[in-house]
């Protein structure tokens, strides 16, 4: 069995560390340095997972991120990717989508079913009878799935993080390497990214005996290292590409927002596997995979293998498996002319037996298939037909693959790049790409190695150019490639099938080829039925072997096919690096740890945080709440309304501004007044109330609704700029602290730190004063919303919390109770008083919510008011009415949003409704049509479950209803208002 | 309206969060105010990292209007003739340029700028509105200060040209700030001022990451240990 090499110049592992783990139960040792994959191939693990239809053994395939047959869960994290997930201390590693375990998995026998489950079989199968497919959907639902989520895991808070920098160089292989060189000495800030732990990319496996490799790498690393203006952030994956140059970059604990000026994809190309029979078994892999074995880990990957190769890559590969005493059994090469370079010459001195022009026509597992024991190749036509009378079988355990390759180009296509295909490279190469993006190496379909070096400086001068750094220089010449690295088509065609194209969803050639007659014979139909290119690799080794698969079929040129969309995110990203810390902006007022300390339960209201009531050791919520609103209403009670939003607005038209933004009239509000103020928006909806104040002739003060502040203040400035109103406006929401003493005995407290008049007669009701309170400057208006004498005062909010001090000591001799919104809206409701958004919704007007008394039509203009003349002049769809259950009611109560039913119809809904004790009964609002809204009518509400109650529409408003409790003395003012 | 002398203490709006941290108390503008927050050995340390003060005492006013830079330049004070610059008013008080016709005037402990303006302006004259600011106001210095931003802010702050006096109004953890940077004491000193009613938001937030790279709340005697504080 393999096992380590000895030591590899270059290798990543440090062999001081041993490190020791579990995988399946059994013990295992490693070094740091490994990852899982490495790991257990060095300790004789062939066998590292089970694939997602057939549950099929898998092992090693690419070792460069995209093994997703050998992912693992490891405590509470799941699918973790064994080719690249770094070796610790103590991990205790599953193979994931088993029953029973890895060697013993219950599900296996889905491979001897494969022939009754070809790809779209679900859509078919399960449809009839119609009633059975709840079942077989649970079926499906609990076979298929990938690792386990512990719904128990802890949080994990990832920060979130910006960065910036000139150039970001996507990839520190040797074109981006270079790229970061050139582009450092035309005095870029750069950053090279890759998702490797070390740099060098093909540089630190791809060496194939070549002394050009391992001298190029040790002189970019220097080059790179004297170079303070070249930040390399590695282990870090370029997940995306968004707009403006803007790359999130993924690593082990965050995501990194990257904003870079310019962007240089270097990501290479991902070597593709060959399409033939048992090309999956454990033991087969891409030759690169075998290359990254032995030069990165010191891992022996085989004792004996077959090469299969189509490029100079795979004769490379060849020298460096026979350098590290891998007896190459065969090479074969599906060329009929074999391999042009001088590489075929140093593998036939290396007495390595070429087969050109042969296949491999099949892989041999031993018994339990978890390791491949031969290969039966045969020589290939010119039309790609095996000729299977001619096959001969190899023995070995292993085999690697070098067919060719496709370039990593994700990134470039979410940048808006085009392709065109390439036919003396076989593969898609970009052919225009947005500006500040540039492609090098690889990606750009330059191959050998001093032309990818040659390709990154190209890159990194012209990168530097478009931000206009450096000296002008002329034009960096690349050499085309002289033969293809990528053959046309590495595909084998079996009658037993299990060729597959795609590892993650067990997708086979025939698979594709029903697609095709089934009709879905085009890539992004076809992708959608096979789901090939749809598994956590996301196509990265399939989708262009189904698209040359689909050429085939459908006789038509790669280029006329196309590819498949390439979305964000390149690899699988953690949701809790996506979640990152939780920045949900909260806003409290300033008086908001006085809330705290009475023992307030706080709700949301928009982004603020209101006391929703007062909890009181051993009382239910009710109760508390029933004790807040009796303090209103027979003494006293405090409440913080500093959430409302608070607007003021100077200047000889502020009057004439306040005609036109609110349906009243405000030219004729006296100084020292306040009246109720609504706001529609042009099609007549009700969009946001509140209370104007007039200070001055020409300096008004006015509330919103609390979730509205913003809103309204933008869309009032927009409407000054466009009026060209002389009108000053000032959001000074977050500068004020209010609150709302009411009560009875409001007028007495207040009376105790106001240094001016409080009677009514001189502070009536709806007027508005300034003054000191406790000797702090304050704005008082006398309002009534909760249907008692009450004052909001409005203070500077460095001085809410004194202010709320001064009043709670105050009125302490009354009993005074703070109060929540909860209470607040009961105590409202009682005085029929609308709550916007809660009472009406985006499709309200103030006809139907009771509220025609504060539009004044006669005006010459306001917003909405054609609306309204149009809609006055129409029935009404719906209007606001209050009802009342019958006091004898003991049933489940009805609410808020219940509908209200009229024979067999939807007749209205409930929008506020709750138990009053003043009323003893319970009370509420709700949208009926015109035909209903008669008072003594009676409606009917269904309630949850269906039952169905009985309510009755009475007048509002429910209580006080002469207002007497808030006016005390009505003044011609409060007149006009009302 | 004034408000009388015997009003009570104003409070910061990062009172709340700072009664739980502070070990020692001064008062200043007529607000209590952190002057240590731990060990003067921990605030050493927090100083080499990122540390936070809160500086809401400073009294500021603003204004606004058409006609607000005449009538600064009538009342003797300059502004900064860019927009989003600053300009010194003496003994560290400033006047910021928000927009074209916006401003903010903060002054230094013992300076009386924003209360003249203030009181000058009354309910403003034509042309000119004032503005009440009530905001909260972080100092954030230490070497780590652009790791602290890093995670907070997707605005470039060390491409920014110190001596030009810039103002950044930008969004930080999702609410708008205005930032001005600078340096003090060799160090990079930044001001952060926001609405006051998301002050406890902002501030735990950059205390809790501050935290996690060694930093976090130091008092006003720790962060200007060579200045008289108190009037």
């Amino acid at each position: 069995m393999s096992g380590r090499l000895p030591i590899v110049p270059g290798e990543w592992i440090d062999r001081n560390q041993p490190i020791e783990f579990t995988f399946e139960g059994q013990r295992y040792s490693g070094f740091a340095g490994d990852t899982i994959s490495s790991a257990l191939h060095a300790a004789g693990v062939r066998a590292m997972g089970r694939s997602f239809k057939y549950h099929r053994l898998r092992g090693i395939v690419s070792m460069a991120n995209h093994d997703v047959n050998t992912m693992m869960q490891i405590g509470e994290k799941l699918n973790l990717r064994a080719d690249v997930t770094p070796l610790e201390n103590g991990m205790n590693a599953m193979a994931i989508n088993t029953r029973g375990g890895l060697r013993a998995d219950r599900l296996a026998i889905m491979d001897k079913l494969s022939r009754f489950l070809p790809v779209g079989f679900y859509y078919k199968a399960f449809h009839t009878p119609k009633s059975f497919f709840p079942k077989w959907e649970r079926t499906i639902r609990n076979t298929s799935g990938l690792g386990e989520i512990k719904f128990d895991a802890p949080r994990i808070k990832t920060p979130k993080r910006y960065d910036f920098c000139d150039v970001l160089i996507i990839g520190a292989g040797p074109s981006g390497l270079s790229a970061a060189i050139t582009a450092a000495d035309a005095d870029a800030k750069v950053v090279v990214v890759d998702e490797n732990p070390q740099p060098g990319g093909s540089l630190t496996y791809q060496r194939g005996v070549d002394s050009y490799v391992d001298n190029a790498l040790e002189e970019l690393l220097g080059a790179v290292r004297l170079r303070p203006s070249i930040r390399l952030m590695l282990a870090t994956e370029a997940a995306g590409y968004y707009g403006d140059h803007w790359v999130p970059l993924v690593d082990k604990d965050k995501i990194t927002k990257m904003r870079a000026r310019s962007v240089i994809v270097a990501t290479g190309a991902f070597d593709q596997p060959a399409v033939f029979r048992n090309n999956d078994l454990p033991g087969v892999m891409l030759a690169s995979a075998a290359q990254r074995l032995i030069y990165r880990y010191g891992v022996k990957p085989f004792d004996s293998v077959v090469v299969l190769a189509t490029n100079t890559e795979g004769y490379r590969a060849a020298l460096d498996f026979h350098r590290h005493g891998i007896i190459v059994t065969a090479l074969i090469d599906l060329r009929a002319r074999g391999e042009g370079s001088e590489f075929a010459a140093r593998v036939q001195k290396a007495g390595i037996k070429v087969l050109n022009g042969f296949c491999i026509y099949e892989a041999i597992g031993n018994r339990v298939k978890d390791h491949v024991q031969a290969v039966m190749v045969c020589p290939i036509s010119l039309k790609g037909e095996p000729q299977t009378h001619a096959a001969q079988t190899i023995s070995c355990d292993g085999m690697a693959m070098s067919v060719g390759f496709t370039p990593a180009l994700n990134l470039l296509y979410q940048a808006g790049m085009k392709t065109r295909y390439d036919q003396t490279i076989e593969q898609f190469v970009p052919a225009g790409l947005p500006a500040g993006v540039f492609a090098a190496g690889r990606a750009n379909g330059i191959f050998s190695i001093q032309s990818k070096i040659r390709d990154g400086e190209r890159a990194g001068l012209e990168a530097a150019r478009y931000l206009g750094l450096g000296a002008p220089v002329g034009p960096v010449i690349v050499p085309a490639e002289t033969s293809s690295p990528t053959h046309p088509y590495p595909i084998i065609d079996h009658p037993k099938g299990k060729n597959f194209v795609d590892f993650d969803e067990d997708i086979q050639v025939k698979d594709f080829v029903n697609a095709a007659q089934e009709g879905f014979d085009n890539i992004e139909l076809m992708k959608r039925y096979t789901t090939v290119g749809m598994g956590p690799s996301q196509g990265k080794h399939s989708n262009m072997n189904a698209i040359r698969i689909l050429a085939k079929i459908t006789g038509k040129p790669i280029q006329e096919i196309g590819t498949t969309t390439a979305r964000p995110f390149f690899h699988p990203v953690p949701l809790s690096h996506l979640a990152g810390r939780s920045f949900y902006p909260e806003r409290v007022t300033p008086i908001h740890d006085r809330h705290a300390a009475l023992n307030a339960k706080f709700m949301q209201a928009g982004v603020w945080l209101r006391p929703e009531y007062y909890q009181v050791n051993g009382k239910s919520k009710d109760e508390a709440v029933r004790e807040e609103v009796r303090a209103v209403r027979q003494s006293l009670g405090l409440i913080d309304v500093g959430t409302l939003g608070k607007l003021e607005v100077y200047g000889e038209d502020a009057a004439e501004f306040l005609e036109r933004i609110y349906t009243g009239r405000f030219a004729n509000l006296k100084v020292g007044m306040t009246r109720y103020a609504l706001m529609c928006d042009e099609s007549g909806v009700i969009i946001d109330d509140g209370v104007v104040a007039r200070l001055a002739e020409q300096h008004f003060y006015f509330t919103t609704t609390t979730t509205g502040s913003a809103t309204v203040y933008r869309e009032l400035t927009r409407l000054i700029a466009m009026w060209r109103l002389n009108v000053g406006i000032v959001n000074v929401t977050g500068h004020y602290a209010a609150v709302n003493l009411a009560g009875p005995k409001s007028r007495e407290v207040l009376q105790l730190l106001a240094d001016f008049d409080v009677s009514d007669t001189a502070f009536p009701y709806l007027g508005a004063r300034e003054g000191n309170v406790g000797g702090i400057a304050a704005r008082l208006m006398r309002v009534g919303f909760v249907g008692e004498l009450g004052y909001e005062i409005h203070v500077p909010a460095e001085y809410g919390a004194s202010l709320w001090d001064l009043l709670m000591e105050a009125g302490k001799r009354f009993g005074v109770r703070p109060f929540g919104v909860e209470a607040q809206r009961l105590l409202r409701l009682e005085k029929g008083h609308v709550i916007i958004g809660q009472d009406t919704d985006g499709l309200t007007t103030p006809f139907e919510a009771a509220s025609g008394f504060a539009v004044k039509m006669e005006k010459p203009f306001f917003i909405g008011q054609r609306s309204l003349k149009i809609i006055q002049a129409k029935p009404l769809r719906q209007t606001l009415v209050a009802f009342v259950l019958d006091k004898s009611h003991t049933g489940p109560a009805a609410k808020e949003c219940h509908l209200i039913i009229d024979g067999e119809d939807m007749a209205g809904r409930v929008t506020s409704v709750a138990m009053s004790e003043a009323l003893d009964q319970i009370i509420g609002l709700a949208y009926v049509t015109p035909a209903l809204a008669k008072v003594g009518e009676k409606i009917h509400i269904r309630i949850d479950g269906g039952a169905m109650v009985e309510a009755t529409i009475v007048k509002l408003p429910f209580y006080d209803p002469d207002g007497a409790r808030q006016k005390i003395s009505p003044t011609p003012e409060a007149q006009i208002a009302t | 309206m004034k408000t009388d002398p015997v009003a009570p203490l104003r409070t910061s709006p990062l009172n709340a969060t700072l009664a739980k941290l502070t070990t020692q108390w001064l008062t200043i503008n007529q607000m209590r105010v952190a002057a240590n927050i731990g060990t003067p050995a921990e605030e050493r340390d927090k100083l080499q990292s990122v540390a936070l003060a809160d500086l809401s005492h400073l009294k500021r006013c603003g204004l606004k209007g058409p006609g607000a830079e005449a009538w600064l330049k009538s009342a003797g004070i300059e502004p900064p003739a860019g927009i989003n610059q600053w300009a010194p008013l003496g003994n560290c008080s400033l006047i910021a340029r928000l927009a074209t016709s916006e401003f903010l005037i903060e002054d230094n402990v013992g300076q009386d700028y924003a209360d003249r303006i203030r009181l000058q302006l009354g309910r403003g004259v034509p042309g000119v509105t004032p503005v009440l600011r009530q905001d909260a106001e972080i100092a954030v210095t230490g070497p780590r200060i652009n790791e602290l931003l890093l995670q907070t802010c997707s605005f470039n702050f060390a491409a920014l040209d110190l001596p030009a006096r810039p103002i950044v109004m930008t969004s930080m953890i999702g609410i708008s700030v205005l930032v001005i940077p600078g340096t003090w004491r060799d160090a990079p000193f930044y001001q952060i001022w926001c609405d006051g009613t998301y002050a406890i938001y902002l501030w735990e937030h950059l205390i809790e990451i501050a935290e996690e790279i060694g930093g976090g709340a130091v008092g006003l005697a720790a962060l200007f240990p060579d200045t008289k504080l108190e009037p």
